[in-house]
C-alpha cells in the first residue's frame, strides 16, 4: 500500500505558554479530498503552516508524501494556498503565478504553459496581465489558487479557499477540487464552513482548542451511532407505546426511535407492530448532519478544556 | 539559480513600481548633467552649460588643474553631499518596505512554503536591496564618466570606484534596515533605526576626530582658529583615545568609506589626487599640498575602515538572518 499522503504522528506547537497545537494525530490518504473543519482559532492553519515549514513546531513526527516533515526538496510537490493570501499589488496575475513557478524551480518553459492553462482554468485569462492590486478579493483568491497549482503538485493545500468569494465563483472552486482529486492529487481543504466542505471532502477531522476532536469519512462520522426511525400512521397507540417504552426505547408521538447495527435489527420492531395492527408509513436510518457532529465535538473539547 | 531570479526579478518590479524608484534614479541623473553643464572655456570654468561662470588662469580650457578641479568637484561635492547623503536616504526609504512587505501575514507564506531554505531566500532579498544602491550609483557614474570625457577630455574609469564604495556604504546602513525590519516589521521602525545609527556614526566620528587632534597636534578646535592644550591634557587626550574612539571603531565608518573615493580617484592615470590641493586651490588660488593634512586624512588604513565596517554589518546580518529563520510566520 502507499504510504499516505501526510501521516502525522505527533505534532505540538506552542506560542510562548500557549498551546496552538497539542499532540495532534492525522492521517490523508493519497488521492482524496481532506477537509479540516474547527470554529475560529482552533489551530487549522498552525497545523498547515507547520507542514510547510511556515511555522516551526515545538513537537513532529510524520511524514509529508512519504519523507520526513520539514524537509526541502519534498516542497516541491506541494501546493499552497495561505488563509488572506496577499500576493504584491505590483505583479499582475501572471507574475504571481510565474513567481510561485519559480520559487518551486519549475523550468521556465514550463511554467509558462502551465500558468496559460491555469489562469484560463480560474477564469482569470483576461484579467491575467493587470495588476493584481486592481483585482477584486474574489479575484485574488483565483490567482492564488491557479499559483498553488504551477507546479503541478501531488498535494495541495487550501487555507479557507472560498474566503471572499462569490456564490459563482465558490461553485467553481469546488469544481476545481473535484478536478483536482480526478488528476490523482491530494486536496487539503481547510474551512470553517461545513456545507461546502461538506460537498467535496471525502474524509474529514474536525479540530477544536489545538486538538482534533473527530476524524474519519464523512459516511463513518454522521451514521456512526446507527439510529433507526419507525414512523406510525398517526400517533402510536397508548399500550404499545408503554410498552416499548419499558424496553428502553424513545416514542414520541408518531416516531419510534431504536439502535441497531443495522437494519436487520430493526426488523423485529417492525414485526412487533405490525402484529399489534400498528401501520408503518416510514422506516430510516437515522443520520447526524455534520453540523450536529460538529458543534458535538467542539462541545466535548470544550468540556474538557474547562475541567 | 532559477530561484534567484525569481526573487531578483521579482525585487526589480518591486522597485519599478516605487514612484520614489524613479523619483530617485530621475534626481540621481539629473545631479549627474548639473556636473556635465560645468565646463572650461579659454577664460575660466563655466557653470550650467556656460550660463554662467568666472575667469581664473589655473582653471581653463586645457589647463592641468582643470581636470583636477573637475574630479575634485566630483569627489568632495558630489560624492560627499550628493551619493553619500541624498542619495544614500533616498535608496534607504525605497528599499525599507522589502522585508516588512515580505513578512507580513498572508504573504511570506507562499515564498516559505517552497524548497529553498530561509537564509538563502533571507540573502536573496538582501542582495536585491544592494542591487538599487548599485543602480543607482552605476547610472550615475555613467554620466559622470561621460561628463569628464567632454569637458576636460579624458576617459577617467577610476570614477567607478564610486560605485562600490557607495553600495558598500548603503550595505551598512541596509544590514540595520533588515535587522530591525526583520524584528518588528514595520518600515518606520526600521528607517528610523538606520538613521540613528547612521547619525551615531556620524557623531562617533566627530569624537574621534576630536580626540585625535587633540591627541596627535595638543590642539582643539575653538570658536576662533584652535586652541592650544597643555602636554598634560594633551597627554590625557592620548591616554584617553581608544576609550574615547570605542564607538567609532565599533559602528561603520560611513562617511570614511565612501572619502576612500579621494584615494583611489586618479587625475592623469597617476597622480594621487591630493584634496589639500584643491583646498588650498579654492582658499589662496595656489595649488599647494599639505602633508599634514593629507596624513591625517590617510590615518586610517583602507582594512580597518572596511574590515570594521563589514564586521558590524555582519553581526547585523547574522542577527537578522537568524530571526529570519527562526521566527513563526
Ligand atoms: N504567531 C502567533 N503567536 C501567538 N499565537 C498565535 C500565533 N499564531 C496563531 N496563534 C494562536 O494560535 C491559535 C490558532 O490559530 P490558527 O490561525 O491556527 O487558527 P485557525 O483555526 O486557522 O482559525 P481561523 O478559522 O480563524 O483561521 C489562535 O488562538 C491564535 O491566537
Ligand atoms: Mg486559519
Amino acid at each position: 500500500m502507499e504510504a499516505a499522503a501526510v501521516e502525522i504522528e505527533h505534532l505540538s506547537k506552542r506560542y510562548g505558554r500557549f498551546e496552538a497545537l497539542r499532540e495532534v494525530a492525522l492521517s490523508v490518504p493519497r488521492g482524496s479530498v481532506f477537509g479540516l473543519l474547527g470554529p475560529n482559532g482552533a489551530g487549522k492553519s498552525t497545523l498547515v503552516k507547520s507542514l510547510l515549514t511556515i511555522v516551526r513546531p515545538t513537537e513532529c513526527r510524520g511524514t509529508l508524501l512519504g519523507e520526513r516533515i520539514g524537509h526541502r526538496r519534498t516542497l516541491a510537490k506541494v501546493g499552497y494556498l495561505p488563509e488572506h493570501a496577499r500576493f504584491p499589488e505590483y505583479l499582475t496575475g501572471r507574475q504571481i503565478v510565474g513567481f510561485t513557478a519559480g520559487l518551486a524551480k519549475v523550468p521556465a518553459k514550463q511554467a509558462k504553459r502551465r500558468a496559460e492553462e491555469l489562469l484560463e482554468t480560474v477564469g482569470m485569462k483576461d484579467w491575467a496581465d493587470r495588476k493584481n492590486g486592481t483585482y477584486s478579493k474574489g479575484m485574488r483568491q483565483r490567482v492564488g489558487l491557479a499559483q498553488a497549482l504551477v507546479n503541478d503538485p501531488e498535494i495541495v493545500f487550501l487555507d479557507e479557499p472560498t474566503d471572499g468569494v462569490d456564490p459563482g465563483g465558490r461553485i467553481e472552486i469546488r469544481k476545481i477540487i473535484e478536478r483536482m482529486r480526478e488528476e490523482g492529487r491530494t486536496v487539503f481543504v481547510n474551512s470553517h464552513l461545513l456545507g461546502e466542505v461538506e460537498q467535496v471532502a471525502d474524509e474529514v477531522a474536525i479540530m477544536a482548542h489545538g486538538r482534533i476532536a473527530e476524524s474519519g469519512t464523512l459516511e463513518s462520522l454522521t451514521r456512526r451511532d446507527n439510529r433507526y426511525e419507525i414512523r406510525t400512521l398517526g400517533p402510536v397507540p397508548a399500550e404499545v407505546r408503554a410498552e416499548l417504552e419499558g424496553d428502553g426505547l424513545e416514542v414520541a408521538g408518531d416516531r419510534i426511535a431504536s439502535t441497531a447495527a443495522d437494519a436487520k435489527g430493526v426488523q423485529q420492531l417492525i414485526d412487533r407492530l405490525r402484529s399489534r395492527g400498528v401501520v408503518i408509513r416510514e422506516m430510516k436510518e437515522l443520520r447526524f448532519t455534520l453540523e450536529e457532529v460538529f458543534l458535538k465535538a467542539v462541545q466535548s473539547v470544550g468540556k474538557e478544556e474547562s475541567r | 539559480m532559477r530561484q534567484f531570479v525569481a526573487v531578483f526579478v521579482d525585487a526589480l518590479r518591486l522597485l519599478r513600481a516605487r514612484a520614489l524608484f524613479w523619483i530617485t534614479l530621475g534626481i540621481s541623473a539629473l545631479a549627474a548633467v548639473l556636473y556635465l553643464s560645468i565646463g572650461f572655456d579659454e577664460n575660466g570654468v563655466t557653470f550650467l552649460f556656460g550660463a554662467s561662470g568666472f575667469e581664473s588662469e589655473f582653471l581653463r580650457e586645457g589647463s592641468p588643474l582643470a581636470e583636477m578641479f573637475y574630479l575634485g568637484i566630483f569627489s568632495m561635492i558630489i560624492v560627499n553631499l550628493w551619493l553619500s547623503w541624498i542619495a544614500v536616504i533616498l535608496a534607504l526609504i525605497t528599499c525599507a518596505p522589502v522585508f516588512p512587505e515580505f513578512m507580513a501575514e498572508g504573504s511570506a507564506g507562499v515564498a516559505l512554503s517552497k524548497p529553498i531554505s530561509r537564509i538563502k531566500l533571507f540573502f536573496y532579498k538582501y542582495l536585491s536591496g544592494l542591487l538599487f544602491a548599485f543602480l543607482q550609483t552605476g547610472i550615475f557614474c555613467a554620466i559622470v564618466f561621460l561628463a569628464i570625457r567632454l569637458q576636460v577630455g579624458t576617459w577617467n574609469p577610476s570614477v567607478f570606484w564610486a560605485v562600490p564604495l557607495v553600495v558598500l556604504m548603503f550595505s551598512y546602513l541596509w544590514s540595520v534596515m533588515v535587522a530591525v525590519g526583520v524584528r518588528t516589521r514595520s518600515v518606520m521602525a526600521s528607517v528610523l533605526a538606520s538613521l540613528l545609527v547612521w547619525f551615531g556614526a556620524w557623531i562617533a566620528k566627530t569624537v574621534e576626530e576630536y580626540a585625535w587632534t587633540a591627541a596627535e597636534f595638543g590642539e582643539v578646535p575653538a570658536a576662533q582658529g584652535s586652541m592650544r592644550l597643555t602636554e598634560a591634557e594633551q597627554k590625557g587626550w592620548r591616554d584617553r583615545y581608544s576609550q574615547v574612539s570605542l564607538a567609532y571603531t565599533l559602528l561603520p565608518k560611513t562617511s570614511d568609506t565612501v572619502n576612500l573615493l579621494q584615494r583611489l580617484v586618479t587625475v592623469q592615470g597617476q597622480k594621487k589626487f591630493a584634496v589639500s590641493e584643491l583646498l588650498n586651490l579654492m582658499a589662496t588660488g595656489a595649488p599647494v599640498r599639505d602633508d599634514e593634512v593629507e596624513e591625517a586624512l590617510e590615518r586610517h588604513s583602507v582594512g580597518f575602515i572596511i574590515g570594521s565596517s563589514l564586521a558590524f554589518e555582519a553581526v547585523m546580518l547574522a542577527f537578522a538572518g537568524w530571526s529570519f529563520c527562526r521566527r513563526d510566520y
